[in-house]
């Protein structure tokens, strides 16, 4: 092959460059795939995290987070080094499965990549006592709730573009 | 605390038409970057020695990085002292404009380009991703996940604040129906039409409380601010906005967990007082003639009312519906037409506040919305979650 493209050679296919006797096409895909770092669930093994305890814990059905063995410092999120002492001294604890809601809303319309087919979905802030964290709420009507709502956890698994198994949490309103 | 050593000013500033635009960030670049140039005949590219860039998220809206010395080339600046762009998220244009202060200040250089910029709207079909990207502006991994971007986590707040402070759904509406309305005669908004308190009520109800008029916008724009130190300053020009005071927050807390409140932002206060105590300013609600404040949505502007420090706690909806913050009031908040009007470029908002409280200052804004005399003036900017608070005071009279 010369270093020039030579449009008369069929078997020249370099830089994906067809020619149909006008000028020569640049060729690119359709569709680019999504990028398995740009859906929102991070990798969650111990090769790519080091919080993936945090994530085994999940998995077995349970909702975990750190504590500083230093200083006692409970953190969300889950960290390997303590924010308030700079220790690296931390172990899992379990956190309670079960809060109240401290706000939520309701997305009808502006939701972000990979979300729009949920629409309308709600999501809200959970107070677990010791800690508060966001959550989708699922099985929940927005006008059907008010702050201080009782929810319980649940675990749902992520089906997507990566080899491993992901999982997350959600919460739902508790049966009364 | 902060010895400012030199007076720096602002003595010239240009913008770009925001909204919906059939421009690229180039072009963005490029026509903010003459607009400045035209607002200051006597100084030009050769005449800046310092260049900060404001902008989000160039490498998802406009697939660009390393954008300071793009900027640089499109503008013909040869940069022999500081270039740098600052991401803030939402304030990265006020982080520019402090940066740039503080470097002339310090004596570093004499003059500086303070450009902001962002590129938003993609085409249509790709809008989830504009979203996608301002839902990573908390910890990505633990809140933009559950679709944690910014109206419903402002509905959140909003909820909070009526929750706790009785807030009502009329006072939000009278927020968004005064900014809006001073868009109206702005000719850079993005929204251009007047609204009444019950249209924002009765517009689509997209993240209850909040409705599509109570959020900002998805925007393509661009501002820039020529800034010098008072020497270099009085060769050039009679009048500047002189920055007097400059002030930021954050209390070691990103995600939702560890924020200080969902109802009030005390780095807001924090910010505030230091920029005060700079400017020697004792009573803010006395003193201040106008204020370009953060209403990405409008309950922001309540809670700022509160945690700037010119109502009581719990007051911030009265201070609207009491007619405080109107043109006549005892601040002018957002003439401009606010980012619920103007729409939010986000790294050229704070740029495009600061220009125009030097507009109200030199006289030169549509008279509908010109503020009578005005002599001091603030910017304010939140970020992300509001979990950063960035506060600068300006001045028509020298320090
Ligand atoms: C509120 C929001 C989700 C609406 O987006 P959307 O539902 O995709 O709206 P569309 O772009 O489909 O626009 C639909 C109509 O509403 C109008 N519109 C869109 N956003 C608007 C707004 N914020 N205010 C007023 N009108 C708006 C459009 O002009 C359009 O009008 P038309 O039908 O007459 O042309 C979007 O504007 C948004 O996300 N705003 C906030 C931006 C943000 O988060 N910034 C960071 C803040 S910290
Ligand atoms: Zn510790």
């Amino acid at each position: 092959m010369t270093d020039h493209y030579d449009p008369t050679d069929s078997t020249d296919t370099r830089n994906h460059i067809r020619t149909d006797g006008g000028r020569d096409v640049v060729e690119l895909p359709d569709q680019v795939e999504l990028p398995r770092l740009l859906d929102f669930y991070e990798l969650q093994t111990e090769e790519t995290t080091e919080i993936a305890e945090f994530y085994d814990n999940l998995r077995e059905g349970q909702l975990t987070t750190t504590e500083c063995q230093d200083c006692g410092e409970l953190h969300f999120p889950p960290r390997i080094v303590c924010p308030e002492c700079q220790s690296d001294d931390l172990a899992y604890v379990d956190l309670p499965h079960e809060g109240e809601l401290f706000a939520f809303s309701t997305v009808r319309a502006g939701a972000p990549m990979g979300m729009e087919d949920d629409v309308p979905f709600v999501i809200g802030i959970v107070d677990l006592g010791e800690i508060t964290l966001s959550a989708h709420l699922d099985d929940a009507e927005y006008d059907d709730l008010s702050i201080g709502d009782p929810v319980e956890l649940k675990i749902v698994e992520i089906d997507g573009p990566v080899d491993h198994e992901r999982v997350f949490y959600r919460f739902e309103p508790k049966e009364t | 605390m902060t010895d400012v050593t030199r007076n720096v000013g602002i003595v010239g500033g240009g913008h770009t038409k925001w909204g919906t635009r059939e421009a690229s960030y180039k072009d963005l670049i490029q026509e903010a970057g003459k607009a400045t140039f035209d607002d200051t005949p006597n100084v030009g590219p050769e005449d800046v020695e310092g260049l900060f860039v404001g902008s989000v998220q160039p490498e998802r809206f406009a697939f660009q990085t390393h954008v300071a010395p793009m900027v640089a080339e499109l503008l013909g600046i040869d940069v022999d002292s500081m270039i740098a762009r600052t991401e803030l998220a939402c304030a990265s244009g006020q982080a520019a404009l402090r940066y740039a202060w503080l470097a002339i200040a310090a004596g570093q250089l004499d003059t500086a380009l303070v450009l902001g910029v962002e590129k938003m709207n993609l085409p249509r079909e790709y809008a989830p991703e504009a979203q996608a990207s301002m839902a990573n502006v908390m910890d990505r991994e633990f809140d933009g996940v559950n679709g944690f971007n910014a109206p419903p986590y402002f509905a959140m707040i909003a909820q909070r604040h009526m929750h706790e402070y009785d807030t009502t759904r009329e006072q939000l509406a009278q927020v968004a129906a005064k900014n809006k309305t001073h868009a109206a005669s702005n000719a850079f908004a993005q929204f251009q039409s007047e609204v009444s308190v019950d249209e924002v009520i009765d517009s689509f109800e997209l993240s209850p409380p909040l409705c599509l008029y109570d959020c900002s916008g998805v925007t393509d724009g661009a501002a820039g601010l020529i800034l010098m130190s008072e020497e270099k300053a009085r060769e050039v020009s009679d009048e500047a906005a002189w920055i007097t005071g400059s002030g930021q927050a954050c209390f070691s807390g990103n995600s939702i967990n560890n924020l200080p409140s969902m109802s009030a932002w005390p780095q807001a206060t924090t910010a505030a007082e230091q920029a005060y105590d700079q400017a020697g300013i004792d009573d803010p609600l006395e003193e201040l003639d106008v204020a370009e404040v953060h209403d990405c949505f409008s309950i922001s502007e309540i809670v700022e009312y509160e945690d700037l420090g010119w109502v009581e706690k719990g007051e911030g909806g009265k201070f609207i519906e009491d007619g405080r913050s109107e043109l006549d009031g005892d601040i002018a908040v957002n003439p401009r037409g606010g980012l619920l009007g103007c729409g939010h470029p986000l790294g050229a908002t704070g740029v495009s506040q600061a220009l125009e409280v030097f507009n109200q200052f030199r006289g030169t804004v549509e008279s509908d919305r010109q503020v009578p005399a005005p002599e001091t003036g603030l910017i304010h900017n939140l970020s992300g979650s509001a979990s950063v608070h960035s506060v600068m005071t300006l001045s028509r009279e020298r320090p």
